[in-house]
């Protein structure tokens, strides 16, 4: 009895009506074209072998997402939103592509050197993005400003300082060692993968191995009444805040290593809108509650599975938006709560009429 | 109805209830906070679903889907916040969804002069043109009322219809009742006031636990008789509760001088002793909520000191307090107390955690056993303790949060008004345990609207009026003394 009551709550949950949504749109590439499925291992010319297929290209791809939004989880289930993200991935290239080519003048020819203690190369964006991080969160925690328009100054900023940074130029590189973040891989896994499967490993244990994400969602229910149970908010918004921003900065840096260079105008372009709706997907609310890293990172699968779809059935690249956006629609639909309930309770009759043990 | 069952995920909310009502009459349903009494009306009115049983309605088996089809089938509910749309007129509100029409367009006339005439049929001569919002609670139920009837309801469930209404208000209700009574209306009556249940109804039922313990003729059973079978026990037996003993030279937990906010709360000095309950006296308003939550550090004092075993304290957030071993239910626990969507052990096991800070959680296993040891300690109803807060009935949720406090074993509980909007058998169990607390040696501010409770339980009292310590009189006072000076009848300060 109490087993089918938690089955029909599954049912009822957004988080399974997304994994059904991935489910369907993978079984869609596969009917269409039936190698959308599969994985092979493959030689490439410098003897390194790698897994290769669309599955491992759509895991690699996500890892952008992925990473930023496991911050956004946070932040929204705090009843916030951060929409700077995707202005500070394109601060940490500019950063890292800045430190890895200070000495250049002629900044257009590549090169394959770095003229910083590597380090410092992958630390000072890091740095330099997690500093916005707490800024944002300084704006909300402590100025109380509403997250939205507090985020706002840096989606706008951001680019701004990372034009500053580069001097408005975009540099490219070919040193190796930084190449490899977004191109290489690790016993045939791409990096971006491995980093992504770390830091959703960090995120979830720093989460639910200490209290910090009862707290948030403590937070994210109720304000007042958490404040009363003697919880600090501010200290706890500006935490959530200042991970996404690092976290931010390392989707940057793999995405700056994918292309060997900086751009100040589109890297990171509609991030912030592809990981708030990673995150929503997932089951957790914009109204903030309980959230759902697991969610989350199916969000991002679906997310990033619907684009490549698009891009393996070579729709004209006009239409790709708008052919997104549909599936997108047809996905939060599936998840809202009347379709979900009447689904649910569909299915319970069924059960109730052919004899079966649901007695909810 | 027959046989009724629901049930929710974990509890049964209702479990073979019958219940039938008759054409003219009143039929007082009656039970404590979570009985079934709500689930009921939902079932009836096409909110929640029956598992099992049969709904009958002059014969005929009826199953209304939703509140619109209960409507059509002549089922209306006036629900204790009235849920028209306040920025319509009287008359708009009658009528809103059923316009009568003349040439293609709304016959406002006719409208008015028909809903005026409704008005005045329930013995009010108003200007039904007038914004609903313009009118008091009392007459904006009238309209919801006036609105039911005119649909020609066959059945009129009225959901605590008097809790804010005055007694004369209560009275023009009653006449309404009466009215509609004789009309040939069946009217169920939902109330927590014993003494109208008995002044204007013809049957009763109660619930208890979302089973039905009986149906009565009003005018058969005794009020004593009918509060044992609401709460399943003998109510003398509930309310033998004895002061905590004074020791004497007991030191000082909590001492306040001074305390104060320009505009709001002035000059307040007050202390408590170990193991004394001083209870807090005054009305709505007086300036009691806002002396606690100064204490507590929910909002910062301005001028004066607060110390705890003569320590003396900088409040700036509720933490500080916290830890200072203070302890504080707050009144409004909806909004500042409970946090609804997580489980009885994370909100037991929140204020601990908040004193040891995020990095050093407490483990699992030791919050289940807290969560497990407050649940049977006071008798928490709940099946376990992964259940949301937000799912329990409203003394169950105070009886959480004292959980909460008493887990971080404080020296000085403030509570309040931790007995209001729960039933009878939840009252005296939080009085109880507010007395045993004491007796372990704590100190305790309890702060309460109902005069007879804060005299049963207080060593000391401190009654407030204008924002300002009134008086403080020993716990042996009557409630006489106490009215005269919150009416501010020559009672001067009174030391103790």
């Amino acid at each position: 009895m109490k087993k089918s009551v938690m089955q029909s709550a599954f049912l009822r949950s957004k988080l399974f009506w997304a994994i059904v949504a991935q489910l369907l749109i993978l079984l869609v590439g596969f009917i269409l074209r039936p190698d959308f499925l599969s994985i092979q291992l493959r030689t490439l010319s410098d003897g390194t072998t790698v897994l290769y297929g669309t599955p491992i290209d759509i895991l690699n791809r996500a890892s952008e997402i992925t990473i930023i939004a496991m911050g956004m989880t946070l932040v929204i289930a705090l009843g916030g939103t951060d929409i700077s993200v995707g202005a500070l991935v394109a601060v940490s290239g500019a950063i890292a592509l800045k430190f890895l080519r200070w000495d250049v003048l002629v900044y257009n020819t590549p090169g394959d050197y770095t003229v910083q203690p590597f380090i410092l190369v992958l630390l000072l964006p890091l740095l330099a993005c997690t500093l916005m991080g707490l800024f944002n969160g300084m704006l909300i925690g402590k100025l109380k400003l509403q997250p939205i328009i507090a985020t706002l100054i840096l989606m706008v900023g951001g680019r701004g300082i990372a034009q500053i940074v580069t001097n408005g130029k975009q540099f490219t590189t070919q040193y190796s060692p930084f190449k490899f973040i977004g191109n290489g891989s690790i016993l045939g896994i791409p990096l971006p993968i491995i980093i992504t499967l770390l830091v959703i490993l960090l995120v979830s244990l720093f989460v639910r191995r200490t209290s910090y994400g009862m707290f948030v969602e403590s937070v994210g229910i109720n304000p007042s009444a958490s404040r009363v149970s003697g919880l600090r908010s501010d200290t706890i918004i500006i935490i959530a805040y200042v991970l996404t921003g690092f976290l931010s900065g390392i989707s940057g840096l793999i995405y700056s290593s994918r292309i060997s260079s900086n751009d100040s105008n589109n890297a990171g372009l509609g991030y912030e809108m592809d990981a708030i709706l990673a995150v929503v997907i997932g089951g957790t609310s914009m109204t903030g509650g309980k959230f759902s890293l697991f969610g989350t990172v199916i969000g991002s699968l679906i997310i990033r599975t619907i684009t490549t779809l698009v891009l393996y059935f070579g729709i004209v690249s006009e239409a790709i938006m708008a052919f997104k956006a549909l599936i997108i629609a047809v996905v939060i639909v599936l998840q809202s709560e009347p379709v979900r309930n009447a689904i649910a309770k569909r299915r319970d009759r069924k059960r109730l009429l052919m004899g079966g043990e649901a007695r909810v | 109805m027959k046989g009724m069952e629901i049930t929710f995920p974990g509890v049964k909310a209702l479990d073979k209830v019958d219940f039938s009502l008759r054409k003219g009459e009143v039929h007082a349903l009656l039970g404590e906070n979570g009985a079934g009494k709500s689930t009921l009306i939902k079932v009836l009115t096409g909110v929640h679903r029956m598992d099992a049983g049969t709904m009958l309605l002059e014969g005929k088996p009826i199953r209304p889907a939703n509140t619109l089809e209960a409507q059509r089938l002549g089922i209306s509910t006036v629900y204790q916040e009235v849920n028209l749309c306040p920025n319509l007129t009287v008359a708009e509100n009658i009528f809103i969804g059923r316009q009568p029409m003349r040439r293609g367009q709304i016959d406002w006339k006719t409208i008015n002069r028909r809903a005026h005439e409704l008005m005045l049929k329930m013995g009010m001569d108003i200007d039904v043109t007038l914004p609903l919002a313009t009118y008091s609670i009392a007459i904006q139920q009238m309209a919801s009322i006036a609105r039911a009837v005119d649909i020609n309801a066959k059945i009129l469930i009225l959901d605590e219809p008097t809790s804010s209404l005055d007694e004369n208000e209560v009275k023009n209700l009653f006449a309404v009742m009466r009215e509609l009574k004789a009309q040939g209306l069946g009217i169920i009556f939902i109330t927590h006031f014993l003494d109208q249940v008995y002044e204007i109804s013809d049957r009763l039922t109660v619930l208890r636990n979302g089973r039905l313990v009986g149906e009565y003729l009003a005018r058969d059973i005794s009020k004593l008789e009918l509060v044992t079978s609401m709460i399943g026990k003998d109510i003398n037996e509930i309310y033998n509760l004895q002061k905590a003993t004074q020791k004497e030279g007991a030191p000082v937990v909590l001492k306040a001088e001074g305390i104060g906010i320009s505009g709001k709360v002035e000059d307040i000095s007050l202390h408590v002793k170990q193991g004394e309950l001083v209870g807090f006296a005054g009305l709505l308003g007086s300036g009691r909520t806002e002396t606690a939550e100064m204490l507590f550090g929910v909002v910062s004092t301005q001028k004066g000191d607060v110390s705890m075993h003569d320590k003396a304290l900088a409040l700036k957030a509720p933490l500080d307090a916290i830890r200072s071993k203070m302890a504080f239910c707050p009144e409004d626990r909806k909004r500042d107390g409970i946090i609804g969507d997580l489980s009885i052990r994370e909100n037991i096991a929140l204020a601990i955690q908040a004193t040891r800070g995020f990095m050093s959680p407490l483990p699992k296993a030791e919050q289940q056993e807290l969560a497990d040891r407050y649940i049977k300690l006071l008798s928490i109803a709940t099946p376990d303790a992964e259940k949301k807060v937000g799912e329990l009935s409203g003394g169950n949720q105070q009886k959480v949060i004292l959980a909460r406090w008493m887990a971080t074993n404080p020296d000085l509980l403030i509570l309040d008004e931790p007995t209001r909007g729960i039933d009878v058998g939840a009252k005296a169990e939080i009085q109880r345990l507010m007395l045993e607390m004491c007796e372990e040696g704590r100190g305790i501010i309890f702060i309460s609207s109902e005069m007879d409770e804060i005299i049963r339980c207080s060593n000391r009292i401190i009654v407030m009026r204008d924002l300002k310590k009134a008086a403080e009189v020993d716990g042996s006072c009557t409630q006489a003394d106490i009215l005269a000076i919150i009416a501010g009848e020559g009672a001067e300060e009174e030391a103790v």
